[in-house]
């Protein structure tokens, strides 16, 4: 549990300091939002309201690939990846730790990134803004699970940028159709629907089970 | 290991490939025979017979993933080299045969439902599960390290076995029509498909297992000639 926290607690000060990581996921996931209203037939606004929970969650995931493709490169860049591996304990532990910063992280750019959909696809946020962000913490942990535990096996093979997305984005089908069937539901003023919900939690906790005992065979020294 | 040995000739793995080919070649006759045979579907017309080509690789690109996760499971628990060379000759040999069902599916579809692709359940898993199978076979060519990439890839291997049943659930819930036609079920064929279809099951079992074997034989030895030219150079 201290490994836990001591992980967590290293990663999210180091962030605070640097902000390289969520500054550079911001950005990217502001310019995809611009992006997407050229690239939209009528541009973004009431007409392609219809569009914005899938538009939303695509810059999410590739927000998200953008950050974890940075999740171990400082360890990695200072040779600490042997540090984190000779932990005394489970280093099942290491993964939880990590994992929940890269979610912590993911978060805060989720937030600012919603708010800007909103503005551009004229989309009201407030009074949905409690559920949505449950959905959002549902769908974020999927990915923060896999893509924390690809991330860890990116970092030791050639062409790790395009190792990771590729890596993961066939696992992340159920998270999406979870994630954006509940937030289509949730922007028309319905409640988000059981079976997503059922379906996002069933995956979280398969794929942060499975990344947390695979990750003893994939932190090596 | 089997130590420094001179040749492979006589040892096991090849005699299991050689005999495993025999058996394929005698039932591929056999199903060619029968297909040709076979009546033609009054409504679909020849092109029906696709099935018997269609659902076998189906049936063989399944059960490739299935033993390369278990496979792979069982290389993380006891570390024993064969299971990881099982794992990774069943991914290839199940990429192909998911890429055949890919290719004839498409085929049969534009001829009875005029169009090429559906976002059907069935379809959409299947097509996923390539890219499992494609991502799998690529960590294991980046991983620097052989014995890190057989970790890895079992790792990944388990995680995608588990992905499978959750995008079936998952397509469901997007609500796509299922266009794929229903599982068959006994009677469902009509009369004199049932002994092609039986026969495109075995052959494309056995086309499996003999190419998972010749594959597995093929990685043992590439091993083996590794290992001599490390020992020779040092």
């Amino acid at each position: 549990m201290r490994v836990l926290l001591a992980v967590l607690w290293k990663d999210l000060l180091s962030e605070w300091r640097s902000r390289d990581r969520v500054v550079a996921m911001l950005i990217f996931s502001l310019l995809v939002a611009v992006v997407f209203h050229f690239s939209l037939p009528g541009g973004a606004g009431a007409r392609s309201q219809a569009q914005a929970p899938g538009l939303l969650w695509i810059a999410y995931i590739f927000a998200a690939v953008l950050g974890l493709n940075r999740a171990f490169s400082v360890e990695l860049e200072n040779d600490a990846l042997s540090g984190l591996a000779l932990v005394p304990v489970d280093r099942g532990y290491v993964f939880l730790g990590k994992a929940l910063a890269n979610t912590a992280i993911l978060g805060v750019v989720q937030a600012v990134t919603a708010v800007v959909f909103a503005l551009f696809f004229q989309l009201d946020l407030l009074p949905i803004a409690l559920p949505l962000a449950g959905v959002v913490a549902l769908g974020s942990l999927g990915v923060t699970a896999a893509g924390t535990l690809f991330a860890a096996v990116a970092v030791r093979t050639r062409f790790r940028e395009v190792m990771l997305p590729l890596l993961l984005l066939p696992l992340l089908v159920p998270v999406l159709a979870g994630a954006v069937r509940a937030t289509a539901a949730l922007l028309q003023g319905d409640s988000a629907p059981w079976d997503a919900l059922q379906l996002l939690i069933v995956t979280d906790a398969i794929y942060w089970i499975v990344s947390f005992l695979g990750f003893e065979y994939v932190l090596d020294e | 290991m089997h130590g420094s040995r001179g040749s492979f000739s006589g040892h096991p793995s090849t005699r299991a490939v050689a005999r495993s080919g025999a058996l394929l070649a005698l039932l591929a006759a056999g199903w060619l025979a029968s297909v040709l045979g076979a009546p033609q579907d009054s409504v679909q017309g020849v092109v029906q017979k696709i099935l018997y080509v269609h659902v076998p690789c189906a049936f063989a690109a399944y059960l490739g993933f299935l033993v390369t996760g278990v496979s792979g499971a069982l290389y993380l628990w006891r570390g024993e080299a064969r299971f990881d060379r099982v794992a990774a000759a069943s991914a290839e040999v199940g990429l192909l045969f998911c890429s055949l069902v890919i290719v004839t599916g498409p085929i049969w579809a534009k001829a009875t439902w005029g169009h090429w692709w559906a976002w059907d359940p069935r379809l959409t898993v299947t097509l996923l599960q390539w890219f499992i199978y494609l991502a799998y076979l690529l960590l294991r060519s980046f991983t620097e390290g052989d014995e890190r990439a057989a970790r890895f890839a079992a790792v990944y291997g388990l995680l995608g076995v588990f992905a499978i049943p959750l995008n079936y659930f998952a397509i469901e819930l997007f609500g796509s029509a299922a266009m794929h036609p229903e599982n068959l079920q006994r009677g469902s064929l009509g009369a004199g498909m049932g002994l092609p279809f039986l026969a495109g099951v075995l052959t494309a079992l056995a086309a499996y297992l003999h190419l998972l074997l010749l594959r597995a034989d093929s990685i043992e030895r590439r091993n083996a000639l590794q290992e001599l030219l490390e020992a020779r150079g040092s």
